[in-house]
């Protein structure tokens, strides 16, 4: 049978992950040389204490998973006679996945008849979860293995994700956002847009003064690139700013009606770790990034 | 004066030394020549400073523990010459007890012999042809007196003309620095011979050598090899002292190095050679004897550290930022927005040209964008553009915090050439709108003194008893409604309390309201609307 795997960057909780039958891998993040496993180390992420660590001034960093663990993770599953779909955060943010490449690369060495599939989501947090909720909704429907790939083919690419966040330094010292190098510091007032882009790389895409005016511009994407996105999931993410995401949540209905459920989400702690707290973002289905 | 005997010579050392050291900074500018080799201008006064403390009883004994000071404390190419200058001299006056003008004369010329010799391939254009011409000129002299006025004069002359000697010079517009260094020597003996005082001997040591190890990366091509300097001393165990001839080692060296300085004082060698491989050199000269001191540097450091003309330096960044500030919590506000530089200053605090000039240097930046933040700042910001010619220097006409504050938070390096770049900052800063709250001090219009009035330009458009309520009138007036963000920066006498955010939010609840420490002087609160 088929193993559906994903990770805790992707924002899915254990009881989505049961919900869908989906094994969680579990993505870590160090404070202060203590380095924690969500979902391992904790059972439920508690997110006003960790986003109040992060505005209190602590700069947690994140790492990558070994070869061995995705080993322990896969093999068991190899060994039941069981094939692999991992639908995962984005490649492009990470260089953890040449250790599963590594991994599954041993292990099809030592399991030759077992097969091991992955959908990138090209993006973390809220984009991922989205992904990776809609593809257990195709399971569920009864697709096929192959027809959820060939799903993932073309729609990945049609899931948007626009985000701004309250404090650059967290991006900048991640460096895991293009385009805000240009830009030196820390701005107070001052919100960039930043957007996944199709290669699954965070991009900033301008700024906007004040949170009005950024939140206004969330909901302007929508408008511009949006498509078909009431028939699929709509989901607005946070990093520990749920007043703010429930008023986006608003202005969206305001403006394309209520005849459609919002899906709100916490950003889980390790990709939080690189975004830093008070910032809001949406997810929608669209006529391409 | 007609004679000079130990004490004498001591002073004239010592006055050559103090002279040096009073323009040594101004040899290290010269320094062009022949290449980066240090600073000329340090390495020449701590090895005539070295002989400085020599101690001895007679005019041999003096000179020739000069000479050994020298000796030991030789640094760099132009400094190991001095010190051969002054063996020469020593050696000139072995059995001299007292030298007058012939036998001090002949003395100096032993000098220009014994420099000459320790230069395996002499260039003319240096301080060789500089001491050489100064000797000459002088050699027929009447006096002391006549003999140090000829020699400093044909020095003077001499120096003027190394440009015309060598090429080198004549590009970098500049006369050779050994040369320029030891007119200086010459003019400070000159004038310790009339008996004036040595000017202050005990200087500071030079600052330490800041080396910028990132001058050399991990992609650097090793293009001028390594500066390599040692003393050696000869050992009986390998080599017969009596018939040893040192240019076996000299010869050597000749063919493998460049730059080479070399001279044997006894048993002792001293090397100056300049190499790719330094331990080759090394390997092959202990051979001869052991080492009594080495020092090895990369050239490519050095040449990093010499070359203050920024413009030649590798790695120095594209953009730059110095803006000008005061109240700690606005000093830090320009430092996180990515100012390098904040310069402490504001309305009762305006800083001097000096303070912008130094702060162009230390960011070391291609093209530094200024934010002066206050309209009488601003002008001697452009003055200290005008006059700053290492680096592209771009004054943004901030004239207020708020106006720097927002136009630097805009600062885009990638929008384009440093033009685009200062057009978009210069819009920006036109975008925002900065009103202020203060005391009077006294009576005007309709204001009383130790009220609070909110002035925007030159208006006053607000008062109140409070600086709270000034400030609020004030926001009122300039319309803050139709702003996206108003930010407050609290002053030493205002207060940052939830209470004036709150009163804010209330009455402009389309803005976001922003509260900041500041901890300006003067403004109880600055309000910067965008």
């Amino acid at each position: 049978m088929l193993r559906l795997f994903t990770d805790t960057d992707t924002d899915i909780t254990p009881a989505v992950a049961a919900e869908y039958g989906y094994r969680l891998i579990s993505m870590p993040y160090s404070v202060d040389a203590k380095t924690v496993y969500p979902y391992v180390d904790f059972d439920e992420f508690e997110p006003r204490p960790f986003y109040d660590m992060l505005r209190s001034g602590v700069l947690p960093t994140t790492s990558a998973i070994s070869k061995e663990r995705y080993i322990e993770y896969f093999e068991p599953e190899f060994a039941a006679g069981n094939d692999i779909l991992y639908v995962h955060f984005s490649r492009a943010m990470t260089v953890t996945f040449n250790a599963m490449d590594e991994a599954v690369a041993e292990l099809k060495a030592k399991y030759p008849e077992r097969s091991f599939h992955e959908i990138d989501t090209k993006g973390i947090t809220t984009i991922s979860y989205t992904i990776v909720r809609e593809i257990g909704d195709l399971f569920k429907a009864g697709k096929t293995l192959e027809e959820v790939l060939e799903w993932a083919g073309t729609e990945v690419d049609k899931f948007a994700m626009y985000f701004f966040a309250d404090d650059l330094k967290f991006f900048r010292r991640s460096g895991r956002v293009s385009g805000l190098a240009a830009t030196m510091g820390t701005l107070i007032g001052i919100r960039p847009i930043i957007y996944m882009s199709q290669e699954g790389k965070m991009v900033s895409c301008g700024k906007e003064k004040g949170r009005l005016k950024a939140m206004e511009r969330l909901v302007q994407q929508v408008a511009d690139l949006g498509e078909d996105f009431k028939s699929h999931r709509f989901v607005i993410g946070h990093t520990d700013a749920p007043e703010l995401a429930q008023e986006v949540g608003k202005m969206i209905q305001e403006r394309f009606g209520d005849d459609f459920p919002i899906d709100y989400v916490v950003c889980n702690p390790t990709a939080g770790s690189h975004a830093g707290p008070n910032g809001v973002g949406v997810c929608f289905h669209a006529k391409h990034r | 004066m007609d004679r000079i005997d130990a004490n004498l010579y001591l002073n004239l050392v010592r006055g050559g030394a103090a002279r040096l050291g009073l323009h040594r900074q101004e040899i290290n500018d010269l320094n062009v020549f022949p290449i980066p080799d240090g600073d000329t201008g340090d390495n020449m006064y701590m090895t005539i400073q070295a002989g400085c403390t020599a101690a001895g009883s007679t005019l041999p004994e003096v000179a020739k523990a000069v000479s050994a000071g020298m000796l030991m404390g030789a640094r760099g190419n132009s400094g190991v010459i001095l010190s051969r200058m002054f063996a020469g001299l020593a050696k000139g006056l072995a059995d001299v007890r007292e030298a007058d003008v012939k036998a001090f004369s002949r003395a100096m010329q032993a000098g220009v012999e014994e420099s000459y010799h320790a230069v395996s391939e002499p260039v003319e254009g240096t301080i060789l042809t500089v001491f050489r011409e100064g000797v000459a000129a002088a050699a027929g002299s009447k006096d002391l007196d006549e003999y140090f006025d000829l020699l400093t004069s044909a020095m003077d002359l001499s120096l003027q003309h190394t440009p015309e000697l060598l090429d080198v010079l004549k590009k970098a517009g500049v006369v050779d620095s050994g040369g320029a260094g030891l007119l200086y020597i010459a003019e400070g003996m000159r004038a310790a011979l009339h008996g004036e005082a040595a000017e202050v001997l005990e200087e500071a040591a030079p600052a330490a050598q800041h080396v910028d190890l990132d001058a050399f990366t991990e992609d650097s091509v090793l293009e001028f090899g390594y500066c390599t300097e040692f003393l050696l001393r000869l050992q009986r165990s390998k080599v017969d002292l009596e018939t040893f001839d040192e240019s076996v080692i000299s010869d050597w060296l000749a063919a493998h190095g460049e730059s080479l300085v070399f001279f044997r004082d006894g048993s002792i060698i001293k090397v100056h050679v300049h190499t790719h491989t330094p331990g080759e050199i090394l390997n092959h000269c202990q051979q001869y004897g052991e080492f009594l001191t080495i020092k090895v540097e990369n050239m490519t450091l050095q040449h990093h550290e010499n070359h203050m003309d920024e413009r030649f330096k590798k790695g120095r960044k594209a953009f730059g930022v110095v803006a000008v500030a005061s109240g700690a919590g606005l000093v830090d506000t320009f430092k996180e927005l990515g100012a390098d530089i904040v310069i402490e200053g504001g309305q009762t605090m305006n800083p001097p040209v000096k303070r912008f000039i130094d702060a162009f240097d230390a960011v070391d930046a291609e093209t530094v964008f200024v934010f002066p933040n206050n309209g009488n700042i601003l002008l001697t910001a452009r003055q200290a553009a005008d006059i700053y010619d290492k680096a592209d220097i771009r004054v943004i006409p901030a004239k207020t915090l708020g106006e720097g504050y927002y136009a630097l938070a805009n600062l885009d390096t990638e929008a384009g050439d440093a033009d685009a770049i200062e057009a978009a900052l210069a819009e920006a800063a036109g975008e925002v709108a900065t009103g202020l709250v203060s005391r009077a001090i006294r009576d005007s219009g309709n204001v009383r003194e130790g009220e609070y009035v909110g002035i925007a330009g030159k208006e006053i458009l607000a008062a109140g008893p409070a600086p709270e309520e000034a400030l609020l009138a004030l926001a009122d007036a300039m319309d803050a409604g139709s702003r996206d963000v108003i930010l407050v920066f609290a002053g030493e006498g205002g207060t940052r309390s939830e209470k004036v955010r709150e009163a804010l939010e209330k009455r402009y609840p389309r803005a976001e309201v922003i509260l900041q420490t500041g901890g300006q002087p003067v403004y109880e609160y600055i309000l910067v609307l965008f």
